[in-house]
C-alpha cells in the first residue's frame, strides 16, 4: 500500500533548479534512505514534502491525500512532519515540553505530557526531560528534534541528520530506534552522510543530484550503479584517499 | 500550596486596602487608576508577553470601549455593564480588523504598524464629529447611582471593580499561559517555522491572542470611562499615555509573567501622580522625563524587568535561611 | 515638499539600514535640529537655512553618545527591548526639551518668508524651494559620500555583513556610531532648512513622526534611493488629498497608505522581493 507518493515536483529559485521532476512512491513501512552530495536539494525537497516550500510543479500524496499547497500545520495534522537538520528548537523552553508541544497536535496537555515522557524515553533522553533545550550538547538536541517529531504521531517521518555527530554507540541506539520505529508501522525517509549506517538500516535509497532523482533501488544496487558511483561515491571516495 | 497562600494574601491585603483610605480622596483614585493600569498592562501581556507580538496600538481598542458604552448610554440609555460587552465585541472586530494584514509582521514592523492603527482611531474619533463630538470629547451622563446603571458616589466602588478586573484579567493571563495555547504560543516565540511543522496552526493562534487581548482591552475602556466620566479623542486613543504606558507598565515589572504588570502599576501610577503632583506648577514634563529616564536605565541594566530584582532578592534571602 | 521629506527620513532608513534597528526618536532629533537653528537665529542673527550646518554637527554630537552609550548596548538584545530604548530616548528628549525650553511655540522671521516664485501658472513658494534645494543638496552629499568614500564602503560592508567587516578589519562599533550620528544628524539638518515655514516647539517631532515612518516604510525600510522615491510619493499623496479631503483626513490616509503597504508589502515599493 502506498503511503507518499510524489510526482514530478519541481522547485526553482532565481537561476538554481533546486529540485526537477522528482518522482517515485513509497510503501507504507518502508525505511528510504536520500543521499546526495552537498546541496543537492535534500533538506529543500524534505521543506518541500511538509509545506514549509511551495513546489513550481508537481504532486504529493500522503495516504491518499493531495498536500501540495497546504500549510506545513495541516501537513502535520494528516500524519507527515520532518527534524530540522540545524536543530531547531524551542531553545529556551524545557526539553519535555519541547516534545510536549508536538503531543498537542493530537492530545490535551495531561496527555500531551504522558506521550512526551515515552517520546524521549524511545530517543534515552528522560533523565534530561527537565533541562532547558538550548543547554544540551548538538547531538542530544538532534535527538530532542526526533522525540519532537515523533510525538507529533505521524505516518511519515522525515529525519534530516539526526545521526550527525554521534558516536558508534549512539548511532546504533539511533539505528535501533529508527527499526523500531518501522515496525510500530510508521514510514520513515532518512537524509544521512554517514554511508554504513544508511546502507545498514534502508530498505531502499534514493540519490539525489543537483535537485535530480538519479538512482531508485536497493542499497546494493545503488552502490554498484556506475551513475551513482561516478556522480557520489566516486567523488567521496577520491576524498577519503 | 505555598504559591496559593502568598495569591490569597495579596488579594486580601488589596481587597481591605480601599477601605482604609478615605474614600473621597486623593489616593483612592490614584489606587482605582493604579488597579486599572496593572489590568490594560496583563491585557497586553497576552499578546506582548505570551505571543511577543510588541503591540504599540492596544489604545484603539480601549478607546472603542471607552466610546461604545458611553455612546450607548448617551444615545439610548442602555447600562454600561452591557456597553462594556458592546464594546469588547466591537474590540475584538478592530482586533481582527488590524491581525489579519499584520500577523506576518515581526519586531518593529509590526509595532510600527500597531501604533498607527491607534493613531487612525484617533483621528477617525476626531473627526466623526456626530457619533463621537470629536475633539470636545463627551460626558458620561450622570444617572441615579446604583449598580445595575454602574453609577457610584464614591470612588470606592470603582476601586473595587478594578481590583475584580484585574484579578480576572490576571487569570485568564495564567490559564492561557498554562493551556495548550500557551505552549503554542511559546513555541511561536522561539522558533515559527518548527512550529508549524509540528501541526501549529501559527496564523490562526496569534489571532485568537489578538482578539482575546483586544477584546479585554476594550472592556477596561469602558471602566475607565466610568471613573473618569469625561473623556476625548486624545486621552484614550492616545499612543503615548495609553498604547506605549501600558506596554510599559508591562516591560518595567517582568514581560510574559502574570505578576509582571502588577508590579509595573503599582510603581509606576503612584510615582507618576506623585511628581505630578510636586512638579505640575513647576516644570511641565520633569515627571515625564524622569519616567522615560527610569525606562532607559531598567532596559540597559534590568531587561527583564522589575522582577528580576524580587528573584534574586528572594535568592538571597533563601540561601540565608539555608545557612 | 517631497524633497524635504526625504532628507528627513533618510537619517531614519540609514539607521535601519546599517542596524536593523528602528528609531522611534528620529523625528525629536528634527526637533533638536529646528531649535538649534532657532537659537542661532535669534541670538546669532544667522539665517536659519544657513544654520543648518550647526543643527546636523549638533545633533550629530548627540547621535554619536547616544549610539555608543545606549544603543550599542542593546543591538542584540530582543527587539522589545530595542523598541523601548528608543521609546524612551523619545519620552526624554521631548520632555527635556519641554523643561528648557518651555511650551511655547517659536518662529523665525525672514526677509523671503512671504515671496513667491511664478512659473508660468505656477507659484512657487521661495522658502518651499529653498528647503527643497537644500534637501537636494544634502541628499546629493549623502549619496556622494556613501558611494565613493572609504567610509561609505565599510558602512555598506558593515550592513551587509557585521561579521565579514569585522574580519576584514572594519571597526564596526565605530561605523553604527558614524551611521547613527550622520543619520539624526541629517535629519536635524532637515529640521532646521523647514524653520522657515514650520513653528517649532517641544511636541514638534510628533507631527512628522508618522510622515517620516510612512516615507521610509513606502520606500522600503534601509533603502536610501527608497526613502527619496517614498519622500516625493508622500508629498504626492499629500498634495492630491489636500485636493479631496479636509485637513485632518490628511493625516488618516497617511496613515492607512502606511498600514496597507506595510502588510502588502513591507520591503517597500521599490524593494526587491526576497
Amino acid at each position: 500500500m502506498t503511503i507518499l507518493d510524489v510526482r514530478g515536483i519541481s522547485r526553482r529559485f532565481g537561476g538554481l533548479q533546486a529540485l526537477s521532476d522528482v518522482t517515485f512512491s513509497v510503501p507504507k513501512g518502508q525505511i528510504v534512505g536520500l543521499i546526495g552530495p552537498n546541496g543537492a536539494g535534500k533538506t529543500t525537497f524534505f521543506s518541500t514534502l511538509v509545506g514549509l516550500i511551495r513546489p513550481d510543479s508537481g504532486s504529493i500524496q500522503l495516504d491518499g491525500t493531495s498536500v501540495v499547497g497546504q500549510k506545513p500545520h495541516k501537513v502535520a495534522a494528516l500524519g507527515m512532519t520532518k527534524t530540522f537538520q540545524n536543530v531547531a528548537l524551542f531553545a529556551e523552553s524545557s526539553v519535555l515540553d519541547n516534545v510536549l508541544t508536538a503531543g498537542l497536535l493530537r492530545h490535551d496537555v495531561e496527555t500531551a505530557r504522558r506521550e512526551a515522557l515515552i517520546c524521549l524515553d524511545r530517543v534515552g533522553l528522560k533523565s534530561v526531560a527537565h533541562k532547558l533545550a538550548g543547554n544540551l550538547s548538538f547531538p542530544e538536541r538532534a535527538r530532542v528534534e526526533l522525540a519532537r517529531a515523533l510525538c507529533t504521531g505521524p505516518k511519515v517521518l522525515l529525519l534530516d541528520e539526526v545521526m550527525a555527530a554521534l558516536n558508534p554507540v549512539e548511532m546504533q541506539e539511533i539505528m535501533d530506534l529508527i527499526r523500531s520505529l518501522r515496525d510500530d508501522g510508521i514510514t520513515l525517509l532518512v537524509v544521512e552522510h554517514h554511508m554504513r549506517a544508511i546502507m545498514t538500516i534502508c530498505d531502499r535509497i534514493l540519490v539525489l543530484n543537483f535537485g535530480r532523482l538519479l538512482a531508485d533501488g536497493t542499497p546494493e544496487q545503488v552502490a554498484n550503479d556506475p551513475v551513482v558511483v561516478e556522480a557520489y561515491l566516486g567523488r567521496s571516495m577520491e576524498a577519503h584517499k | 500550596m505555598k504559591r496559593w497562600i502568598a495569591i490569597l494574601a495579596a488579594i486580601a491585603i488589596a481587597a481591605v486596602l480601599p477601605l482604609l483610605l478615605s474614600p473621597t480622596g486623593y489616593w483612592i483614585r490614584v489606587l482605582t487608576f493604579t488597579l486599572l493600569f496593572a489590568a490594560m498592562a496583563q491585557v497586553w501581556n497576552i499578546i506582548g508577553g505570551l505571543a511577543n507580538q510588541t503591540s504599540l496600538g492596544h489604545a484603539a481598542f480601549f478607546g472603542i470601549g471607552a466610546y461604545t458604552s458611553t455612546i450607548l448610554v448617551l444615545k439610548f440609555g442602555i447600562s454600561p455593564w452591557i456597553g462594556m460587552f458592546a464594546g469588547g465585541f466591537l474590540g475584538g472586530i478592530a482586533a481582527l480588523i488590524i491581525a489579519v494584514p499584520t500577523m506576518r509582521l515581526q519586531g518593529h514592523y509590526f509595532a510600527l504598524a500597531t501604533l498607527a492603527f491607534g493613531e487612525v482611531m484617533r483621528v477617525i474619533a476626531n473627526v466623526w464629529t456626530s457619533l463621537t463630538g470629536g475633539p470636545v470629547g463627551l460626558s458620561v451622563p450622570f444617572v441615579p447611582p446604583s449598580i445595575a446603571a454602574y453609577s457610584f458616589k464614591q470612588l470606592l466602588p470603582h476601586a473595587y471593580i478594578a481590583l475584580i478586573a484585574l484579578i480576572i484579567v490576571t487569570f485568564i493571563f495564567e490559564a492561557i499561559r498554562r493551556s495548550a495555547m500557551g505552549y503554542r504560543l511559546r513555541a511561536i516565540k522561539e522558533n515559527p517555522a518548527a512550529a508549524e511543522v509540528i501541526g501549529i496552526d501559527t496564523t490562526k493562534v496569534k489571532l485568537q491572542t489578538a482578539v482575546i487581548s483586544g477584546v479585554l482591552m476594550a472592556m477596561l475602556g469602558t471602566l475607565y470611562a466610568q471613573v473618569a466620566v469625561f473623556f476625548d479623542p486624545d486621552t484614550v486613543f492616545s499612543a503615548a499615555s495609553i498604547s506605549i504606558r501600558v506596554a510599559l507598565i508591562a516591560i518595567l515589572g517582568g514581560v510574559g509573567t502574570a505578576i509582571g504588570p502588577i508590579l509595573g502599576a503599582l510603581f509606576i501610577i503612584p510615582v507618576e501622580e506623585l511628581m505630578n503632583d510636586l512638579f505640575s506648577s513647576g516644570a511641565a514634563g520633569l515627571s515625564q522625563l524622569i519616567f522615560g529616564v527610569i525606562l532607559i536605565a531598567v532596559i540597559l541594566w534590568r531587561p527583564r524587568g522589575f522582577i528580576t530584582v524580587f528573584d534574586s532578592l528572594m535568592a538571597r534571602f533563601s540561601n540565608k535561611a539555608r545557612s | 515638499m517631497g524633497g524635504v521629506y526625504a532628507v528627513i527620513s533618510i537619517g531614519l532608513t540609514l539607521v535601519y539600514g546599517v542596524m536593523g534597528i528602528v528609531n522611534f526618536a528620529q523625528a525629536e532629533f528634527l526637533m533638536i535640529g529646528m531649535f538649534v537653528s532657532w537659537f542661532a537665529w535669534a541670538y546669532l542673527g544667522l539665517d536659519p537655512v544657513l544654520a543648518a550646518p550647526l543643527s546636523f554637527a549638533v545633533a550629530f554630537g548627540i547621535g554619536w553618545l547616544v549610539q555608543g552609550q545606549l544603543i550599542a548596548r542593546v543591538l542584540k538584545a530582543p527587539s522589545v527591548a530595542q523598541i523601548f530604548l528608543t521609546v524612551g530616548l523619545l519620552i526624554v528628549i521631548e520632555n527635556g526639551s519641554l523643561l528648557l525650553f518651555g511650551s511655547q511655540f517659536r518662529s523665525v522671521t525672514t526677509s523671503y518668508q512671504t515671496m513667491s516664485l511664478s512659473l508660468g501658472a505656477l507659484f512657487i513658494s521661495v522658502p518651499y524651494l529653498i528647503a527643497f534645494g537644500m534637501s537636494l543638496a544634502c541628499g546629493l552629499a549623502l549619496w556622494w559620500f556613501m558611494r565613493t568614500s572609504w567610509f561609505g564602503r565599510a558602512m555598506r560592508a558593515t550592513a551587509q555583513n557585521p561579521m565579514a567587516a569585522q574580519l576584514m578589519g572594519i571597526d564596526t562599533a565605530l561605523m553604527y556610531k558614524i551611521a547613527f550620528a550622520l543619520g539624526v544628524g541629517l535629519t536635524a539638518f532637515g529640521g532646521a532648512v523647514i524653520l522657515p515655514y514650520v513653528t517649532v516647539f517641544p511636541g514638534v517631532g510628533g507631527q512628522f513622526v508618522v510622515l517620516m515612518f510612512t516615507v521610509v516604510v513606502l520606500g522600503g525600510l534601509g533603502s536610501v534611493a527608497g526613502a527619496v522615491v517614498g519622500g516625493l510619493a508622500v508629498g504626492v499623496i499629500q498634495a492630491l488629498s489636500s485636493l479631496f479631503f479636509p485637513i485632518q483626513l490628511q493625516n488618516l490616509i497617511l496613515f492607512i497608505v502606511f498600514i496597507f503597504v506595510l502588510a502588502v508589502r513591507p520591503q517597500g515599493l521599490v524593494g526587491a522581493s526576497r
